[in-house]
This record gives C-alpha cells, structure tokens and sequence, in this order.
C-alpha cells in the first residue's frame, strides 16, 4: 500500500525554495499534530519526584514528534522530492459516510438496516457500481451477516430497529 | 527424557481418545469417535472461518467462540479452544495476506509483504507457506513445551519491569528496521504511533489523557479500531482513486501458480528454521514477548538476506519468518499458563476464563493435579497444527478465488464486515467512527508516503513501554541505572544500540556516496 | 492499549439453558416476555463474569426467557454502568455490578455519570469474594502481626503492586493501608494476571487481591497468605486466619456482586427477578459452583433489594473517606 504517490505534475501552489512539496507539507501536518498533543496534555501532572506523572510521556513523545516533524519539513526543503499526490473525493467521501452511518444507524435501527443503508453508500464510492448487482449482493450479504453474527456467534446484535421490538 | 515420553503418551491418549457411539439405528453396534480430534477439528475449522472475516481479530474471535465450549466437558473444551485460537490466527494471516487488513499486532508484519505477494498474484504461494512455516514452527514448539516447559518457566520470572522496557526498546528499533522508504519517516511514525498510545487512562494515577471527555477513549484506542482504520479503511479508499482499479483488474488477471514452488521453499527454509526459534523464546515472556516476535523475525530477515531491499515487495522470507516466529509464539506462550496458572495476554486470560467457567482454576500445581488436561492441550497443540494444515492447504484455490470476486462489490462488503467486526469487539458505535477517522488518516499517510507500519507497532508498544519504565523506576526509587545494571537488560539494551547503529549506517553511507558522486561531478 | 481488554462474549449457556426450559413460558404472567438483557461490566472470563454467568443461567429457567451477556468493558466498568443507567427501565435490561462500579466509583471518579444509588433499582446479591492479604513467598513477616510491624517501619521501602488504579486489589489495598496508616509505593500492573506475576516473580512485595485468583498460588508455595478480610475463615484456604483472628479486624473487604436494575423499573419486575435470584442461590448445582471459586454465598435476609440497597449505602460511606485523598 505503499506505492510512491504518482509524480503527475500538480498545479504547484508550493513556493519555488521548496523542493520536496510532499515531506514539506507531511513534516508541518506531524508538527501541527505534535502542538495539538502538547496543549491536549498540558493539563496533565509532570514528574513527581522520582516517579512520572501523568503528562510526563505525552510531552516527551509530543516534544520528540515536534522535532521530527521538523526534521521532515526540512528534508522537504532542502532535498528535491516527490509532489503533492492528487486527492479524490468520491472514494473517501462515500465510504466514510458509510461507515458513520453504519455507526449511527446500529443501535437505533438494528443490524439488517445498518448493513443494507451502508453497503449502498459505500457502492456509490465508485462509478462502476452496477446497480442492480448491488442490490442483490447487498441483500445476500446482510442476510448472510443477520444469520452469522447474532446466530452462529450468538452476538448481542439487534436485528430489528427497536421501535419494532417493542 | 522417559518421563516426557510417558507424559506426551498420556497427552496423546488424551487426545486420541475413543468414544463408542452406539445409535439406535445402527442395532446395538458401536462406532468408535475420536471425539477430542473432531473438537480440535471443528474448533481450527471454525476459527478459521470466523477468523477469515475482515474486521475481526484473534481475540475477537476466540471471545466469540468461547462460549460455544461452555457445554463440553473441560479438557474437550479447552482442546476446542485451542484449535480456535490457532485457527483464529491463521485466519487473521489468511486476511493479512489478501485484503491486507491485520487481525492483530503480529500480523501487521505478514500484511507487509504478503499483501505484495497478492498483488502479484502470488496469493497462493503466500498462504500456502504462511500455513506450513506455521505448522513447522507448532511442531517444534510443542516439542519445546513438553520438554523444556518447566525450566523456562524461569525466563518468565527472570522478567521484571526494567527487561520488559528494554525489551520494548528493542521493539521499537525493530519497527524501525522494518521500514523501506525514509528512516526518519519511520522514526516519526513510531513516535506519532507512541503518542497515539497515550491516550486514556494513566496507568498510575488513573488521570484520563488527551480523551476529552469521550467514555469510549477512556480506555485508549484499541487496537483493531487504528488497525482496521489505517490498513483496511484506507486501503479501500486508495483503491477507489482512479486507476486503483485497473489495478485491481490486473491482479485478478495474473493469478499464477497456488502451491510455492521448488526455489519458494528453498528461500522460505532458513527464514522459518530462524522464526521458529526467535517466536519461541520471545513466547515464553508473559509481558508482551509474543507481541514483538513477529517483527523481531521479519528484522532479522532483512538484515541477514543479500537483497534486503526485496522486503516489503513481496519477498517470500517477509512471510515465512513472522507466520513461523508467531504461530511458535503463540505456542509458547502457554507455558506461563502452564507452569504459573498466570495468563500472558488477552486470549491466555480467556482461556483462563474457560477454564474458571468449567471449575478448573489453573495454577502452580495444575500439571500436578491435573496431568491428562495439561498434557491433552499440550498434544492438541500438535494436532491442532496438523489440522490446519489439512484444512488450509485445500482452502488456498478458495481463499485465491475470492480475490477475484470484481473490486465494485469487494469493497463494500470489507466495509459492512469491518463495521459490525469493530463494533462488536465492545458494542460502541464510537469506535466504529474512530476506525473510519483513522480510514481518513491512512489515506493522507499514504498521499505523503508515511508508512502506518511503523505507527500500528508504536502504538502496541507504546503503553508497554511506559508502564514498565514507570514500574521500574518506582520499584528502584528513581533510579535509572536500573537498565544497564541488571545483565539481562543490558544485554537487551546492547542489541538495541547495535541495531539502530546497523539501521542508520547505510543512510548515512548513502548520503556520504551522493556527496561523492556530486564532487566527482 | 489494554491487552487484557476490550473481548465480548454472547449469551449461549444462558441461551441453552433457557430454549431449556421455554415450556415453563407458558406459565409466565406478561413479564419477561422477550430476551433480557444482562450487562457485566468486565471482560469475559473474570471473576464477576463467571459469577455472572453461574446465576444468570439457573435464572433463564426460572424466568423461561433467554438472558444475553453483553460484556462491556472499560473504565473500571463504569462506561458500561452508565450505558446501564441510561437504558429503559423495563426489566428488559440489567446490569451484575459489583464493589467498584456501584461504591468505590463514587470517589474514585469525580465526574461519573450515575450514582449507584440514584440511578439504579437494587435487584439482588449474588456472591462475594473475600480479599486476601497475600505477599511474595520470601517476604520477610512470618504472620499478620509481623507484617503490620515490618510495613510500618519500613514504609518507604516496602512496594505494593496492584490491578490498575479501581480495580479491586487497588481499592481495597488502598484500605488496608489507611487502616495502617501507612503510604507505601504502589506498583500498578495492567490486570490482576501481570500483578500476580510479579509478586509471584517476587518483584513486589505485596498485594490485596480477591480469593478466587490467589488459591492455586497459595496451594502451590509461590505466594504467601496473611489473612482473610471475612468475619470467617474461607472453606477453601482453612489454614489461613481471618483478620478479625490475625489481629487487624478493622480491614474486612469484600468484592460482592450484585445485579441492578434501571431507577424506575416496576416493583413486581424487581420482585419478579429477585426471586429467580434467590431460587438460583438456593439450587445445589449454582452453590457448589460459586463455593469451588472460594465465593461466599448471601444469607437468606441479605438477598432482598432492600438489603442489597442498604449495603450499597454503606459500602459508598466506607470507601468515600478511604478513597478521596487518593485523587
């Protein structure tokens, strides 16, 4: 899954004195994540003697990061490098609606709903969706995980939404 | 030596054994059932199958299936259970392997280039060896257990807090080892990966960390939740990116052979001899050896192969060694549980659960006490292994298959299954949202070539380390010399300083050989 | 991350006992008329899921309904109490709590989102496990009395380890150390296993931990034993003393385990599910069981909701003033 992002010429918003746009941008979001931990756990005791407190760790690992990150940036200033990878919307878009609904429909509505509604909006995350096919293998594998996971496995799963149990 | 063979002999009896089953419809005739190998059987069978989902790991699995054995005798049921566990693990490799999502920490590794070895259509190839290092690694593990299970209890004890950090160390400059691209990239995503980690409850004081008040974080991100996120998630929305897809057609095209041919045994053979020894000592340590055996085999491998840099492309050894290294860890670390009656990790403790559940309270004296259900699981463990030879090596052309059912409807279901796999590890939607978070995280490592490798280890490793740091420095008042002082831990720490020294050289060699070839320009 | 986390398991003993006995249905008035659901706040396995899963079983038959284990871990079990608290007080969902999420949860989390008394109809007791005083087998202190003596002069040299902060060893060795009066180092582990590792690994030097886990180690010679926290000595380890005998009979803990009901669940539900209660620790099968785990099953007045509110009560003042400087 590692494969080098493609060296497509993105329209480049970076400034010319950066050379490597992917590290550049990767070091500063490490270091944006690094703040963020710092202030997180700015509220958490330091060392106690001897002993650690609770933020000791978080601020060693959030200083280390903070300094790698920097690291990054500069290797992306300082040494020719890959371009910025081109985003698409469409995959990420539809497959994380999915999955939030899948995670909001579950208690409600039970599990036969949540897996049909989100298998049918991760299937509009590419345009090769036939759907017809859809459809059908949608209805297969719902009826499949309803039998499987509260049957077999005998999961505490809701198949029914609760407005029909009770 | 006779007392094992007499033992192992009582084991195998154990497992061997016949039950007459007369049916009515027979007229009084009796039909003799080895009923703890069908057990075993339908126990690695089941395991497997279940195992198999995307989404769900090993512990899922075998928490899942515990109850099932509540109404069997006791040693059929802990035999059943076994079988689960070692089917529930090749399970989660089989998934590594194909759709490249790691069931639990040690297959993170096996995802690294059997994944590769998918995509070039060698699947086949990939399980099939995954199955027989893993069943060679079992064979001299159970050997190793039987004979020398006693005294290596020792080892188990010889680990305090202050080898357990060092040992975590190590871990880490492993994680960094394993890396292909940047060292420096990789040594930031074990630290975000270790930062990561700190969230939730300090250990000591019970603080909550960087949770924000979010019950489901107060316990800290588990780890099939960052797993499924950042490999299974973020997999499937690279796919989708425009020409994900041809390349998925080409990897259905290309399916070549499914068994390992002549020169794949002969690469994989030492990798497996040296994962199985490795896997079986890291085993034995109760406080997370098992955890780092996987990639302490896969470091080992890059660093004695000619062509490192085949690793993490689909190098054969990048499989054999880690399958072997965790199936004889897995092995091993029931002789803790064996010997002390104390549970190693997660699935030990639910074995233990099982065992409480049918009235055996495992301790000190359990293989004093109780010879036949000790020496039982003990024989099973072999068998076991055997059956998932049996069941496995068919099951490769079926699992191969699958990878050809078209990506449109793939994909979607790997969402469904990770989805209910998420939730049903603790029946909180949070941590079904979190996964999809770190789906979107993943995408963005990738877009910046950040290997989440590195990341997933860190964070496994992350709570072990501070906590056996902390307890070390409480048990010795503050006193950090404790490392270097106490012999096994030095040792520990020296192996770390040489390997990171080994990690970093070619690096620095490299850049010295540009500055040459520039100045020759 | 917590290895020892986060499993879950289904209801299938439950499950199997109840399609049992679905005949007795029959006979049943309107409640229960579905599955019921019972929450254990711990991971599978542990000692108040075996518990649990003893009683619940005989009480599927008794109540001709499956009931489903939904184990729900974290934060000393008080996400899943929370969850509890706020599900439908119908009789439909129950929670089997025990010492820390409805007692010593109280000062131990300042921003809990239930009272155990509020927010929860008590239903019945099941059984409790007395906690023991156990330390390395190479410690120093022959008996109890050594041992008070030995902790109090050497308080900053002595290492207590326990289960993580809440759980049971961490609470009730929190007791026992304001009853000495002294303030020990106390070495958090992740789980009772890795506790019981290094004190039998003789790393610690001490530990309070309940009865179940300890037995096969005292048995065995790998630990010692100091006392018992219970007015009477525990059929399982007969040769060690209570505390009352040993001389400390202000330390008496133990971890008992109760279910609960939502606050508002209708009284002839409560009564309903209290009798099967009562009916389970009667039977011979479900007592045998909980006796081999070293429990102590509740006197007949002890088993009504009421007494089982009254404990609650009690068990908040105890640990409150115990508990609160520790945070």
């Amino acid at each position: 899954m590692n494969d080098m992002p493609s060296h497509a010429p993105v329209e480049s918003i970076m400034p010319k004195w950066v050379r490597g746009p992917q590290d550049f941008i990767g070091g500063l979001a490490l270091m944006g994540i690094a703040l963020f931990a710092l202030w997180a756990s700015s509220d958490l005791q330091g060392m106690r003697g001897f002993s650690f407190g609770a933020g000791t760790a978080p601020r060693m690992f959030g200083f280390l990061l903070l300094g790698l990150g920097a690291a990054v940036t500069l290797v992306g200033i300082l040494t020719e490098g890959a371009h910025l990878a081109r985003y698409h919307w469409r995959g990420p878009l539809f497959v994380s609606l999915a999955i939030l609904s899948f995670a909001l429909t579950i208690r409600p509505m039970g599990m036969i709903f949540a897996a049909m509604t989100s298998f049918l909006i991760s299937a509009c995350g590419t345009a090769e969706t036939r759907w017809i096919e859809t459809l059908i293998v949608g209805a297969c594998l719902t009826a499949f995980c309803a039998l499987l996971f509260p049957y077999a496995l005998g999961l505490p799963l809701q198949l029914l939404p609760t407005f029909m149990i009770r | 030596m006779g007392d094992i063979f007499s033992n192992l002999g009582l084991g195998f009896g154990v497992v061997f054994n016949l039950v007459q089953w007369t049916p009515a419809f027979l007229g009084g005739a009796s039909i003799p059932i080895p009923v703890n190998i069908l057990l075993c059987l339908i126990g690695a069978l089941v395991g497997t199958l279940v195992g198999v989902l995307p989404g769900i790991g090993t512990i899922a699995t075998v928490a899942m299936l515990l109850p099932i054995t509540f109404g069997l005798p006791p040693v059929g049921a802990l035999i059943m259970l076994a079988g689960i566990y070692y089917g529930a693990q090749y399970g989660g490799s089989t998934t590594s392997i194909l759709v490249n999502i790691p069931g639990e920490a040690g297959s993170v590794v096996t995802a690294l280039d059997g994944f590769q070895m998918a995509k070039q259509g060698r699947a086949g190839p990939a399980l099939a060896i995954a199955a027989i290092g893993s069943f060679f690694a079992g064979c001299v593990a159970t050997v190793l257990i039987a004979v020398l299970g006693a005294p290596l209890t020792k080892l188990a004890l010889a680990f305090g807090p202050a080898e357990y950090f060092s040992l975590m160390v190590l871990g880490l400059i492993f994680a960094v080892v394993l890396a292909k691209g940047s060292v420096l990239k990789a040594i930031a995503m074990i630290v975000l990966g270790l930062l990561l980690s700190m969230v939730g409850s300090d250990i000591e004081t019970g603080a909550s960390r960087m949770a924000f008040n979010i019950p489901e974080l107060a316990d800290g991100l588990g780890f099939a939740t960052v797993a499924m996120g950042l490999f299974g998630f973020a997999e499937i929305i690279r796919n989708l990116d425009t020409g994900g897809e041809s390349d998925r057609e080409l990897v259905q095209q290309k399916v070549s052979g499914l068994m390992p041919t002549a020169k794949d045994l002969k690469d994989s053979t030492p990798a497996i001899l040296r994962g199985t020894v490795l896997g079986s000592i890291l085993g034995i340590l109760p406080g997370g050896g098992a955890v780092i055996a996987s990639f302490a085999a896969y470091t080992l491998e890059k660093k004695v192969s000619k062509t490192p840099q085949k690793f993490g492309r689909g190098a054969i050894q990048g499989v054999a060694a880690p399958e072997s290294a965790n199936n004889a860890a897995a092995q091993t670390s029931f002789i803790p549980l064996l010997t002390l009656g104390i549970p190693p990790n997660a699935v030990m403790a639910l074995m233990v659960g099982a065992m409480t559940i049918h009235g055996i309270v495992p301790g000190p004296q359990v293989m004093q006490k109780q010879p036949e259900l000790v020496w039982g699981m003990i024989a099973s463990m072999w068998v076991g292994n055997l059956m998932l030879l049996i069941i496995n090596l068919p099951l490769v052309g079926i699992w191969v298959r699958l990878l050809r059912v078209p990506y449109r409807l793939m994909f979607p279901s790997i969402v469904i299954f990770c989805s209910i796999g998420i939730y049903s590890v603790n029946n909180a939607p949070v941590d079904v949202i979190l996964a999809g978070a770190f789906g979107l995280v993943g995408y963005w490592l990738i877009k910046h070539d950040f290997e989440p490798a590195p990341l997933l280890l860190g964070m496994v490793l992350g709570p072990l380390m501070e906590e056996n740091l902390r307890r070390a420095l409480l048990i010795s008042r503050g006193d950090w010399s404790v490392f270097l002082t106490r012999p096994l831990s030095a040792v520990l720490m020296a192996i770390a300083a040489a390997l990171l020294v080994l990690a970093v050289l070619p690096t620095l060699r490299k850049k010295r050989d540009e500055v040459f070839v520039e100045s020759e320009n | 991350m917590n290895w020892y986390g986060r499993p879950l398991a289904s209801g299938w003993l439950a499950a199997l006992a109840g399609l049992a006995l679905l005949s007795a249905q029959a006979q049943a008035q309107t409640y229960p008329t579905r599955n019921i659901t019972m929450i254990v706040p711990f991971a599978a396995g542990g000692p108040t899921d075996v518990i649990a899963r003893i009683v619940t079983g005989h009480m599927a038959q008794t109540l001709g309904q499956t009931i489903i284990i939904e184990n729900v871990v974290g934060a000393g079990g008080t996400t899943a109490t929370t969850r509890a608290a706020r599900a439908a007080n119908d009789g439909y969902t129950l929670i089997t709590g025990h010492m820390g999420t409805h007692a010593a949860s109280v000062p131990l989390y300042p921003k809990l989102a239930y009272h155990p008394e509020k927010d929860f109809e008590p239903v019945g007791l099941l059984a409790g496990t007395p906690i023991l005083i156990l330390a390395r087998k190479d410690f120093a202190p022959k008996d109890l009395k050594e041992f008070i003596a030995y902790v109090k002069a050497n308080e900053s040299k002595v290492n207590a380890a326990h289960a993580g902060v809440g759980s049971v060893s961490n609470v009730s060795c929190e007791l026992l150390n304001s009853v000495l009066g002294v303030k020990p180092i106390g070495v958090p582990f992740n789980g009772t296993g890795p506790a019981m590792n290094a004190l039998v690994a003789g790393q610690v030097d001490y530990m309070c931990d309940q009865i179940v886990n300890a037995v096969p180690q005292i048995n065995g010679g790998t630990i010692k034993a100091y006392a018992v926290a219970t007015p009477e000595r525990n059929p399982s380890l007969p040769n060690v003393p209570t505390t009352t005998e040993a001389g400390l009979p202000a330390f008496q803990a133990q971890a008992w385990n109760a279910i609960f009901a939502p606050k508002g669940t209708p009284a002839d539900v409560v009564a309903k599910l209290n009798a099967a209660v009562v009916k389970a620790l009667d039977d011979e099968g479900v007592r045998k069981r909980l006796l081999d785990l070293g429990s102590v099953i509740p006197a007949a007045a002890d088993r009504t909701p009421a007494a089982l509110g009254t404990l609650v009560k009690n068990e908040i003042a105890k640990w409150t003033p115990v508990l609160k400087p520790v945070n």
